[in-house]
């Protein structure tokens, strides 16, 4: 395989092309103060520089789109729906753009880093536009290294407000006059900028759902830090939507995960060449070898190994999917399974029951015990490993965050990030959960049974399998234009009725579960664009129709997913954590 | 800002009273975490009932997942970092935003370019400046709570005694070298107090806690050691670039602007003559054709050197200075690429280049210094261009000529300056572990700090936790009897110390035994005329380290290392003052082992990581984890230690060491 060609004329007309496309603009540009003059300044590339028409040219000739409820999705152009099934390769619908030119200054300040991973992939590194939504402790750990590293563009999304509580890991707050009361961003925007004048970071104030899905295509990777489920699907699917790399990933004290859709993801390991060559064959279930190609280099024979990496959406992976065989099959590795995985597929799906809040009174966390449990079985893991001590330490630390965990998981983040702009490492697969207690950083490959990468999204468009799959879009009938702020609460709506299997075949027989995915599809049009997080109107009943018999319906289903209801997830209140001797 | 330091049980509650919002609604859930939480104007152990509202919002998260036991306990840690670059800076926003009461932070180094990219308390505009005064300034914004306290300063400082160290509830190391770690591993173990250590190299990194007597400390495992070549190869048979360049570096700039190498002396009256033209506008030429031309004929004609190997070609100087008028680019261009490797003749413009510069300088130093200074000397320094240029090109040249590949700038200065690859977010990893490792410390919870490996690209974790290494008991810097003494040097003598300190009051009676400092013997049952003589007469002073040997067949003692501190005796009578207690229960030495030297391990090194085989046999290990299992151990900074090159020869080896 080779690198994806990207021409290089392209990223000279970037700007132009940008400026006439509106559905890119984004966060207007501001520029950085500097001391290093303006050709030190990278070069705004512009990933979406795919002509819709071009595209269309080569759509497949059957349409992707068999459901008329499909049609309502507030998409710019339908067009783009299609792209990442045209993307055999998922390093790009639009490619990034031709990695510019490093200067001698750029060799000079970026010294160490160039000598770990070479000019080639800097170089890649510079031209990459990276969005961060939620500007937490994560977030700031992840800006800074992605900032030092060199980027070409950081755009930070919040349009939360600073508390006191904010001050305590976010260092970028440090300095600020009186930031309590600021949006979190944009308090946090000077001592960002400052840490390297040539990275332009860009802040975007606004939630994230004001954005329509075509937001997403203005960047090469997209990391969605201390949301909730919901919003995380939301925008994973506007990145598959665009075929753009996502992260979703939160602390929460000392526990975090980070999780990762790239899609399809081709990388290529430079090795001397072993005493058996390499062939180009399947190494795992997500992994295989598609290229290798050989040189000498000096005396040494070399092997360029071009693999790529399949994966799964956070919709499939977070939820519903399994462990990997080798842990199935084995006792002794299921029993060392953090227990952790668990409790945070029990937290998710609480949070979308519960509109956003964390556990917080006792009939909460016997709620949360339960599914955790629930979640536990389902993943075939052995009771004992959920102890009640374990359960009590995750509580405790829902919604708080410390410098330590927000460090290291920020760093094997924002190294995993650069890793896949510099196409040259194994990235992760698919998620990680770290558990700072323990010191433990484990990481599971979560896949839903069938087609992973692209194949996932058309294998699931010929298969709806949801009986009520019209519903959700009867619901989103009407919203969103071109241009015009929508509910990307309709981009969680559209994949699930008409685009997933679902119902039994990803649950595995016997488990209980309380909430289906189905759920998640909210009342559109019912929900105020910057809700506040509010109780929301209880939700058609054909949506939740789907429950199983004896599971209560939620009372207080989950609005859309917000930064207000991930802000509240941030201040637990008192009453969160739990009590003394609760849980089991 | 500091009451925590005046009244360490009120250290959680440092932040203005206006900052103690009256609503905190989680209080009436915690009325378990009030007792450590008592109301600071009223330092009462018992605990309010409004206590839980005094935790400073800012301070919230820390109190909510430490719990408030651990988290008062942090804000009442005063502890020391060492070193304030990549894993530093990154170690110390941690620390403060933990809230960790006082922090003192020591760093020798200064700010440069290439720190930038991951040293993130330190921009443009700090280039030279001290790291531990920037990274205390830029740090103490994070936490207007927290002490912070700057020493640029070496942490090898005399100012640095064992005592100074014992004040510290916990020190963290993140330095890059070898030495200075070997050394505040050193202090911790005679001061007793807990040692976070970490290090870091491209994707890699490791943390581990050390504790006297509990973990294995920094030298319980053989580290390595610089890398070495044989003279011949460096200087008559290079069949790589590093010997090249080790000549460039380590010869040919220093017989011509730095010290001549006495071993080297006999060789180089040719050169001497040459040294004197440095200026003179033949003078690149003299030395091209006597190290690139005659010097290889002469090779070249040892002909049974060349039987198996393809002999060495000297180059014309005329004839390739001719060449060079074709290039195409000039010579700024071609200085301005470092990635490019030059070809042979772009070689030969920037060797005659950087040879004007160098001349230039040194006789321009040799014109402004003192008639009394001693000669001024140019030596490698890798940020330093113009002998950075030297070294490449020449090491290029020579390369060429013995049929070696040429290397660009960029690597010649990575080989030549032993630069090792750092990033910032390896650097962020490890300091976050060092933060989790000193909660389980501050918590005495030894049996929970890990030695912690990163496993960047492992398929089923980032990090490797295992259980902390037990202490080697053959180790010559932990498994030793550590004691501290009081002394007057002006007044004590050497039998003061050995007769009254060691035979009565440690216990050592009749034994025989040795008594060294760090030069050699002072005292042993043959050598006693030290005896009568003032500790200071015998060099013997504040912070000096003596060690005592026990000579017994049988069951000898362990080694007793003594601390000297200075102080006030309470009387003339009284010409010392033990820390310890009388007749201690000095440990015997284990069962003496077959050495384990460089032999017992593998010296197997991949991608950066050393395998040290923890099975080696004779090497008594009671951590018997996961059996079989070898302890996987990553490459840290220690190699990087300042660049020095052993060259041995069968004469011995010569170490030629830039600074």
């Amino acid at each position: 395989m080779e690198q994806p060609p990207a021409p290089a004329p392209q990223s000279t007309e970037a700007p132009v092309k940008q400026q006439q496309n509106p559905q890119t603009t984004g966060p207007a540009p501001q520029m950085a103060p500097n001391g290093l003059g303006p050709m030190d300044l990278p070069q705004i590339p512009n990933p979406t520089l795919m002509d819709p028409e071009a595209m269309a040219a080569i759509l497949p000739t059957q349409s992707f789109i068999p459901d008329p409820s499909m049609m309502a999705i507030p998409m710019p152009d339908p067009h783009m729906m299609a792209m990442p099934l045209m993307m055999a390769n998922g390093n790009t619908p639009a490619a990034p753009a031709q990695p510019k030119e490093i200067s001698a200054d750029d060799i000079a300040l970026y010294d160490r880093q160039i000598r770990l991973w070479g000019v080639a992939a800097q170089a890649k590194i510079q031209s990459a536009n990276v969005l961060l939504i939620t500007m937490r402790a994560l977030a700031n750990e992840i800006a800074k290294n992605l900032v030092l590293a060199g980027i070409g563009s950081l755009t930070i999304l919040d349009d939360t407000i600073v508390t006191e509580a904010d001050l305590g890991a976010q260092f970028f707050l440090a300095g600020v006059e009186n930031p309590v009361g600021q949006n979190r961003a944009q308090a946090a925007h000077p001592a960002i900028q400052k840490l390297n004048p040539r990275v332009q970071v860009h802040i975007d104030a606004e939630g994230v759902k004001s954005k329509g899905p075509s937001y997403f295509a203005g960047f090469d990777v997209v990391i969605a830090t201390d949301l909730d489920s919901d919003s995380f699907n939301l925008i994973n699917t506007a990145t598959r939507l665009n075929g753009r790399k996502f992260y979703g990933a939160s602390t929460h004290g000392m526990y975090g995960f980070l999780f990762s859709d790239l899609i399809e993801h081709d990388y290529v390991i430079e090795r001397e060449v072993g005493n058996i060559a390499t062939q180009p064959k399947q190494e795992t279930r997500t992994r295989s070898i598609i290229d290798v190609k050989t040189r000498k280099e000096g005396t040494k024979n070399m092997e360029s190994v071009t693999k790529r990496e399949l994966f799964s959406t956070w919709f499939l992976a977070s939820d519903m999917a399994g462990l990997p065989e080798e842990y199935t099959k084995s006792k002794r590795r299921l029993k060392s399974v953090t227990p952790a995985l668990s409790c945070l597929r029990a937290l998710w799906e609480f949070t979308q029951v519960k509109s956003g809040q964390v556990p917080s009174n006792r009939e909460d966390l016997k709620m949360f015990t339960q599914i955790a449990t629930q979640k536990h079985k389902a993943l075939g893991l052995p009771s004992e490993t959920l102890s009640s001590e374990f359960l009590r330490s995750f509580l405790q630390n829902l919604g708080s965050e410390i410098a330590p965990v927000s460090a290291i998981l920020g760093g094997q983040l924002a190294q995993d990030v650069i890793n896949v702009l510099g196409q040259k490492e194994q990235p992760i697969q698919n998620m990680i959960i770290l558990d700072g207690n323990t010191m433990e950083s484990l990481m599971y490959p979560l896949h839903p049974e069938g087609a992973l990468g692209t194949l996932q999204l058309s294998l699931a468009s010929n298969e709806p399998l949801i009986p009520n799959g019209g519903a959700g879009g009867d619901v989103m009938m009407g919203v969103g234009m071109d241009g015009i702020p929508f509910d990307p609460t309709a981009m969680a709506a559209m994949p699930i009725p008409d685009g997933f299997p679902m119902g039994g075949a990803m649950i595995p027989p016997g488990i209980s579960m309380p909430i289906i995915p189905g759920q998640i599809v909210p009342v559109l049009g019912q929900q105020p664009a910057n809700g506040t997080g509010e109780h929301l109107p209880t939700p058609d009943a054909s949506i939740v129709a789907g429950l199983p018999a004896g599971t209560a319906p939620p009372s207080q289903p989950s609005a859309a997913p917000n930064a207000t209801s991930a802000q509240s997830q941030g201040q637990p209140q008192g009453e969160s954590e739990p009590p003394k001797g609760s849980s089991t | 800002m500091t009451a925590m330091e005046e009244s360490p049980s009120s250290a959680a509650q440092t932040a203005p009273v206006t900052e103690n919002g009256p609503s905190d609604p989680s209080k009436q859930q915690q009325p378990e975490q009030q007792e450590n939480h008592e109301n600071p104007q009223k330092p009462n152990p018992n605990a309010t009932p409004s206590a839980r509202s005094q935790i400073p919002r800012r301070d919230r998260f820390n109190h909510q997942s430490l719990g408030p036991s651990l988290n008062s306990t942090v804000k009442q840690a005063r502890v020391l970092m060492v070193g304030a670059g990549g894993i530093g800076c990154e170690l110390l926003k941690n620390l403060v935003l933990s809230g960790f009461g006082e922090i003192h932070i020591v760093d020798l180094d200064t700010i440069d370019l290439s720190n930038l990219n991951r040293q993130f308390l330190f921009r443009q505009e700090h280039i030279k400046k001290s790291k531990a005064l920037v990274a205390k300034d830029a740090a103490q914004k994070f936490n207007p709570n927290v002490q912070i306290v700057a020493h640029h300063a070496n942490i090898k400082d005399a100012q640095f005694t064992v005592s100074w160290f014992r004040d510290f509830k916990l020190v963290f190391n993140a330095l890059d070298n070898l030495e200075a770690r070997r050394h505040v591993n050193k202090m911790c173990l005679a001061a007793d107090i807990p040692l976070i250590e970490s290090g870091t190299t491209g994707f890699n990194g490791q943390v581990q806690v050390i504790k006297k007597g509990v973990t294995a400390c920094y030298d319980c495992t053989p580290k390595e050691t610089p890398k070495s070549f044989p003279v011949c190869t460096i200087r008559s048979t290079p069949s790589q670039p590093i010997h090249c360049i080790v000549w460039g570096k380590s010869y040919l700039l220093n017989e011509m602007f730095a010290h001549e190498i006495e071993e080297l002396k006999k060789e180089s009256d040719a050169l001497k003559k040459i040294r004197n033209a440095v200026g003179a506008p033949d003078f690149p030429k003299l030395l091209f054709e006597k190290v690139f031309d005659a010097d290889i004929e002469r090779l070249r004609s040892v002909e049974d050197m060349w039987k198996s190997k393809r002999a060495p070609e000297p180059l014309r100087y005329e004839k390739l200075l001719i060449k060079t008028n074709e290039l195409d680019g000039s010579k700024d261009s071609i200085l301005a690429d470092g990635q490019k490797v030059w070809s042979l003749e772009e070689n030969l413009v920037v060797f005659k280049d950087s040879l004007e510069r160098l001349s230039k300088r040194i006789i321009e130093l040799k014109k402004t210094k003192d008639a009394a200074a001693p000669d001024p000397v140019i030596v490698f320094d890798k940020d330093d261009d113009d002998t950075l240029d030297f070294v490449a090109s020449s090491a290029n040249i020579r390369s060429t000529i013995f049929g070696i590949e040429r290397k660009s700038r960029f690597d010649i200065k990575q080989m030549a300056g032993n630069i090792i690859p750092a990033i910032a977010t390896t650097n962020a990893i490890v300091a976050g572990l060092c933060v989790l490792q000193s909660y389980k410390v501050l918590k005495g919870d030894y049996s929970q700090a890990k030695e912690v490996f990163l496993t960047p690209f492992g398929s089923a974790r980032l990090m490797a936790p295992d259980r902390a290494r037990e202490p080697n008991a053959d180790c010559p810097v932990c498994g030793v009897f550590n004691a501290t003494v009081t002394v007057d040097p002006a007044q004590t003598t050497l039998n003061d110390i050995v007769e009254g300190l060691l035979r009565t009051h440690l216990g050592f009676g009749e034994k025989e035994f040795v008594l060294n400092n760090e030069i050699g013997v002072l005292y042993d049952p043959d050598e006693t005329e030290n005896l009568p003589k003032k500790l200071v007469d015998l060099g013997i002073k504040d912070g000096s380290f003596l060690t005592v040997v026990d000579e017994d067949d049988e069951h000898p003692l362990v080694n007793v290392v003594l601390n000297i501190e200075e102080g006030a005796l309470s009387n003339d009578a009284i010409k010392f003052k033990s820390s310890t207690a009388a007749q201690p229960a000095i440990p015997q030495k284990p069962k003496k082992a077959p050495q384990v030297e460089a032999n017992g391990h593998s010296a197997g090194e991949s991608n950066g990581i050393v395998e040290i085989d923890s099975q080696s046999k004779g090497v008594k290990r009671q951590h018997t984890e996961d059996g079989g299992q070898p302890l996987k151990k990553a490459k840290t900074g220690g190699a990087s230690s300042d660049d020095v090159v052993v060259i041995e020869d069968a004469g011995g080896a010569i170490i030629i060491g830039d600074d």
